[in-house]
């Protein structure tokens, strides 16, 4: 039998909940406005879930939608600890209601409880497939500043660029340790340790134009020497895909 | 002002000494006043390869400490005259150095001599980085074998963050790379690193290939440095780094193994 081209999965994510505390359309048009501009990049596209337990029943939900889809937010659906029948009307209006497991989402329950009735609601809604990244609290990472080092780095000397990518033009010497919080660039010959991503980047990278090191490691993931063998002596990129590093033929 | 250079290396017998004799001899014949200071302090061996051993009354340890004076300790040397030997003590350990007082015997020193000679413990200890601490050049002496290598990689990393120069931020320390103990033949059978490959890892400047020779064991145990020595490998190669040092081009010699003919071959050559 061939293989369906779908499959329905429940999975959890972390939706942002905008709390509604009043039914005056305009007031919190105003108080949405205010704290987008405070941080535009943080709220755009996030995804977004409207509880509306403390408004009207009478409120018009049609509004609130494109409210906030002008404030670039991307509307998911409403939820609350509201009767049955609302739940039943806003569902024929053409939107989804998300069903907290413990009817409300109070603010005093612990992240992973948030989680699980996450889970639980997206599951009691027959499998909503939201496909949403991740949302990044900071702002993009790959504004790290390089750290440029001219000259060899010697056995016994340890070069660290914190919260920057570190570029050196020359070699690292066997015996050598190479690390940063974002990329490793080294122009000559890879010999020592690098170590990349020290912090925890799992994007950071390692590039050098001659592979010979002897431990390379991005965000906790290393390799030996004995690992290399794809692409010693040649020049060489590491990366991590999921879990695994990767070496790639540089040029 | 004087040139101060360190012959260094970090590991134990590569030749460092043998080197510093016959540096300081080679400058002094083509007209320099060398002074030759062992920084070895209680493993005195300057001065037996420079054949002076009999003539050491005070040493450097009693300069620094004021129990005598510089022209009490410096033994001129019999061959050349104008070059002159600090000879370490063999009594005393490297913690009797320290840096201001070392500071203050290479002060006196640089106004009476045109090159300073600094032969070096082995090692990255205290002693070793007292000979390199007012260092101006470093002689970095190596092997071709890897832990040689390596260990002059860490001496070069050393030169470059721990010296008085890297301290001031003034310009870094000049850096040769003088390779002793060569073999052509062991190289050509992989058993050796090559030249390229040492100056690949360590990226310095090449001042001299030494080739093997019996001549450097006869030179250092008659006490005559194998400079002297005209006919030999080794007292050539020593000439040619000499003339390196003093800024001229010279080709570099014993580099590949001769190719033995049929008449040496069967009278031995």
């Amino acid at each position: 039998m061939a293989e369906a081209s779908i499959e329905f999965k429940g999975s959890s994510f972390t939706l942002s909940v905008l709390h509604l505390k009043t039914s005056r359309l305009s007031g919190f048009r105003d108080d949405l406005k205010t704290k987008v501009a405070q941080a535009p990049d943080f709220f755009y596209l996030v995804p977004i879930v409207v509880d509306i337990e403390r408004v009207d029943s009478s409120i018009d939900y049609q509004a609130v939608k494109l409210l906030v889809e002008e404030f670039k937010f991307t509307f998911v659906g409403f939820t609350g600890n509201v009767s049955k029948e609302q739940r039943k009307f806003i569902r024929e209006l053409g939107f989804s209601f998300i069903n907290s497991a413990n009817s409300s989402v109070n603010s005093s329950i612990s992240s992973t409880e948030k989680a699980e009735a996450t889970t639980k609601a997206v599951k009691a809604n027959e499998a909503i497939v939201v496909k949403v990244e991740q949302t990044k609290i900071f702002p993009q990472v790959s504004l790290f500043t390089d750290k440029i080092h001219r000259g060899q780095i010697r056995s016994g000397q340890q070069i660290y660029a914190k919260d920057q990518n570190l570029v050196i033009i020359g070699s690292v010497s066997a015996g050598a340790e190479v690390i940063a919080d974002g990329n490793i660039h080294v122009y000559g010959s890879l010999r020592g340790r690098a170590i990349a991503g020290a912090k925890g980047h799992h994007q950071a990278q390692i590039y050098c134009q001659n592979l010979e090191a002897e431990l390379v490691s991005i965000n906790g993931n290393y390799w030996l020497s004995e690992s290399m063998e794809q692409h010693w002596n040649s020049p060489a990129y590491i990366h991590l895909s999921d879990t695994e590093l990767v070496s790639s033929k540089l040029i | 002002m004087a040139r101060i250079i360190v012959v260094t290396s970090g590991k134990g017998g590569v030749g460092k000494t043998t080197s510093s004799a016959a540096i300081g001899i080679g400058l002094a014949l083509k007209g320099h006043k060398v002074v030759l200071i062992d920084f070895d302090i209680g493993l005195r061996n300057l001065d037996l390869i420079m054949g002076c051993e009999r003539r050491v009354v005070y040493d450097f340890v009693n300069v620094i400490n004021g129990e005598a004076t510089l022209n009490q300790a410096l033994i001129k040397d019999k061959r050349v005259s104008s070059l002159s030997i600090l000879p370490a003590s063999q009594t005393r350990d490297k913690d009797a150095l320290n840096k201001e007082n070392v500071g203050k015997v290479l002060e006196d020193l640089g106004k009476r001599f045109d090159y300073i000679i600094c032969d070096s413990p082995a090692g990255i200890e205290a002693g070793a980085m007292m000979a390199l601490y007012y260092a101006d050049e470093a002689i970095v002496t190596t092997n071709p074998e890897v832990s040689s290598v390596r260990d002059s990689d860490r001496i070069l990393g050393m030169l470059a963050s721990r010296s008085r120069r890297a301290e001031l931020g003034l310009e870094p320390i000049k850096e040769h790379l003088l390779l002793t103990r060569y073999s052509p033949k062991r190289v050509e059978e992989g058993e050796m690193l090559s030249v390229e490959d040492v100056e690949d890892i360590l990226a310095i400047p090449l001042l001299g290939v030494i080739p093997e020779s019996q001549a450097v064991l006869k030179a250092s145990n008659a006490g005559e440095p194998v400079i002297l020595d005209t006919e030999s490998d080794a007292g050539k190669a020593y000439q040619d780094v000499i003339d390196r040092l003093l800024g001229e081009t010279v080709e570099f010699r014993f580099l590949v193994a001769e190719k033995k003919g049929i008449l040496s071959r069967l009278f031995g050559g």
